[in-house]
């Protein structure tokens, strides 16, 4: 996962065209960091977690795709949307329903969930894409706030009968099944980090080919795009399709984690929370989804941990738009990079001798 | 199926509706024709103010002085985001610019959080005096809150019709949501009408949350999420027309209120302006419609 800020520039789009995947990595110390933080991840750090904050880290895994896909739709192709938190709703309700309704395996289930959520994402986006920008985001808007109202009263599946799987009157309600092979919490948090992994390589993958740099060129200007045989929409619609599509399988992750889905959980500032911690994050960076998902489910656990209100949270993201969208478009991920490197001059101003500690963090 | 004497009552609830929706609509299209600013807090804006023209009469001041409270308090929030954000977010995208007013709202709704918690199902409401008078119809019950709220949308809608057409300022506004950069060079000041725009739409913010909170009820997420109703009618309008906005803040809210008694679709009536929102874009969308750098369409 080096080399991530493909943002369009016309050097990397060159270089991807000549060797698109196999070319040898242009920043080795970038992807050896990356390979060692994922395996601590992965193998030391449900060890030295406590069990609270395991769950807090599967949100992360799980919310570190959708900002994913949001971060693609904002920062790549320029759409912004602001009801992914409706998207990935309906993905864990296709979810629960399929493993309330199936035996189908867990990881089948949610490539269901997932292409399910494409279908309808797609759908609520065509009118809209064909449009100008700003109507995009209105309609998502107003997506969300009809989503929430239908699952307030449709409910998520609790095991009953019909459509809707939905029974009021259950006593016993039957939790919704993991795969077998992550039962556990920390099982259930590597499963979380493997699939977020896979969902980045699919985003990567899809950046470092033709669609990404179809992207890129739209982003730049749609009529020289258009002019240079780009089928906007087609492509439009094909970064929509996607990050509904990777939406929808964390949606899935989501369902098996929570174990009880309940529709008060879900609510209209979800969706535009997502779209704040995106922005603070970084949407021309693929570090910047994980930021993001960290901003969104860590902090609300250390914050409870510390007796603070969720509101002062809410106010930190909201200021936080604005200084991104002010002045800093990139967000946190290319900031806290540029701030750290010119802490570093700094001190090796102040204290006349190299400090090559503050270089190595991406 | 509800017989009419059933659907009579809603009809006037939902004309009621049906204004301050106008109302918020005619100011959100006013605001970004001048200004280019899509104002996504107004809900929110609203609501904050009416929680302090709230507090203010729990601890017993006289009504009238927290309701003007709660109007200027959208006034100068409003104004004072504009002159702060409005500039250095001047030549950006306007869904960029959309965008950051959500960061206004989340602050608002934040503070709201934080301030006025919800405890224990309490239901807040601001009762204004002109709910206990009223008039019967053809047999309908109307107060007067109702009367307010379906007139001042039509006055307001008449209102600014009639201020952008003969008026220097208004001339002013229409000249600058056609071309900003010509209408500078003509000499408008430019940053002063947009400080009169602004400063308008967030006294009808004030007005709005005032009414909502007298007619549906005092909560934040309600109220701020009641913008999406007048966005959807503005949207109808494709941010362009006051008058379909009007027309189509009414229906909404006519539609949204007449579904109450059918047992059915009752709790799906808060999709009305959704449903209808994209039934329009759809119908607008059928012809393809090319993109220029700007973001305008061509």
């Amino acid at each position: 996962m080096t080399g991530v800020e493909t943002t369009g520039s016309a050097a990397a789009a060159v270089a991807g065209q000549r060797l698109p995947l196999l070319r040898r990595p242009q920043r080795p110390v970038h992807l050896s960091v990356t390979v060692i933080l994922v395996l601590f991840i992965l193998f030391a750090l449900p060890q030295l977690m406590s069990l609270y904050y395991t769950g807090y880290m599967t949100l992360v895994a799980i919310y570190s795709i959708v900002t994913l896909g949001l971060g693609l739709l904002v920062g790549r192709v320029g759409l912004y949307s602001l009801g992914q938190g409706a998207i990935l709703q309906i993905g864990a309700w296709t979810a629960a329903r399929l493993l309330f309704a199936t035996a189908q395996p867990f990881p089948l289930v949610i490539i269901e969930a997932g292409l399910v959520t494409m279908l309808i994402g797609t759908l609520i986006g065509l009118p809209a894409i064909r449009l100008r920008g700003l109507y995009l985001a209105l309609i998502t808007l107003m997506f969300a706030g009809a989503i929430t109202v239908v699952l307030a009263t449709v409910n998520f599946p609790n095991g009953g009968r019909g459509f809707t799987g939905y029974n009021g009157n259950q006593v016993h309600i039957p939790p919704i099944r993991r795969p077998s092979i992550a039962g556990t919490d920390a099982a259930y948090f590597r499963y979380a980090v493997v699939v977020a992994l896979l969902m980045f390589v699919l985003v990567y993958v899809h950046l470092r080919t033709r669609p990404g740099r179809a992207w890129a060129a739209i982003r730049q200007s749609e009529p020289s795009a258009l002019a240079s045989g780009i089928n906007a929409t087609f492509y439009k619609l094909w970064a929509w399709a996607l990050a509904s599509f990777i939406t929808g399988i964390a949606g899935g992750v989501l369902a098996g984690n929570a174990h009880y889905l309940y529709s008060v959980n879900f609510t209209t500032q979800d969706s535009i929370i997502l779209l704040a911690v995106a922005l603070m994050g970084g949407v021309y960076n693929l570090w910047g989804a994980v930021i993001a998902a960290l901003l969104m489910q860590l902090l609300p656990g250390v914050l409870q941990n510390l007796g603070v209100s969720y509101a002062w949270l809410t106010i930190l993201f909201g200021i936080g738009v604005l200084q991104v969208l002010t002045t800093a478009p990139a967000g946190l991920a290319d900031q806290v990079p540029r701030d750290l490197a010119r802490l570093g001059r700094f001190l090796r101003r102040r204290f006349g001798k190299p400090a090559p500690a503050a270089r190595s963090t991406p | 199926m509800p017989s009419w004497a059933e659907l009579e009552q809603f009809l006037v609830s939902g004309l009621a509706l049906g204004g301050v929706y106008a109302l918020s609509g005619v100011g959100l299209v006013v605001l970004y024709r001048a200004t280019g600013v899509l104002y996504l807090a107004f809900g929110a804006v609203g609501a904050m103010g009416a929680f302090i023209a709230f507090e203010m009469i729990q601890s017993g001041t006289p009504g009238w002085s927290a309701w003007i409270v709660c109007v200027l308090f959208g006034g100068v929030v409003t104004l004072v985001y504009g002159m702060i954000f409005g500039p250095p977010l001047a030549g950006r995208d306007p869904v960029v610019r959309a965008v950051a007013t959500l960061g206004l709202t989340l602050i608002l709704f934040g503070i709201m959080d934080l301030v006025w918690t919800v405890t224990g199902g309490r239901v807040r409401s601001i009762s204004l005096p002109t709910d206990n008078g009223g008039f019967t119809v053809l047999g309908l019950q109307v107060t007067w809150t109702q009367v307010i709220a379906l007139g001042g949308g039509v006055v307001l809608t008449v209102g600014t019709a009639a201020f952008l057409r003969y008026t220097k300022l208004g001339t002013a506004m229409r000249a600058m949501a056609n071309d900003r950069e010509i209408t500078a060079t003509l000499g408008v000041p430019v940053r002063r009408v947009e400080a009169a725009a602004w400063f308008g739409c967030g006294i009808l913010a004030g007005i709005a949350g005032l009414l909502l909170a007298d007619l549906v009820q005092l909560d934040s997420t309600t109220l701020t999420f009641l913008v999406i109703s007048s966005l959807a009618a503005a949207l109808i309008a494709r941010l362009r027309s006051i008058a379909v906005t009007f027309v189509a803040a009414i229906v909404i809210g006519v539609i949204h209120d007449l579904l109450t008694p059918f047992t059915a679709l009752t709790n799906y009536r808060d999709m009305t302006p959704f449903v209808l929102a994209a039934i329009a874009l759809l119908w607008a969308s059928r012809h393809r419609t090319v993109m220029t750098r700007s973001g305008e369409e061509a």
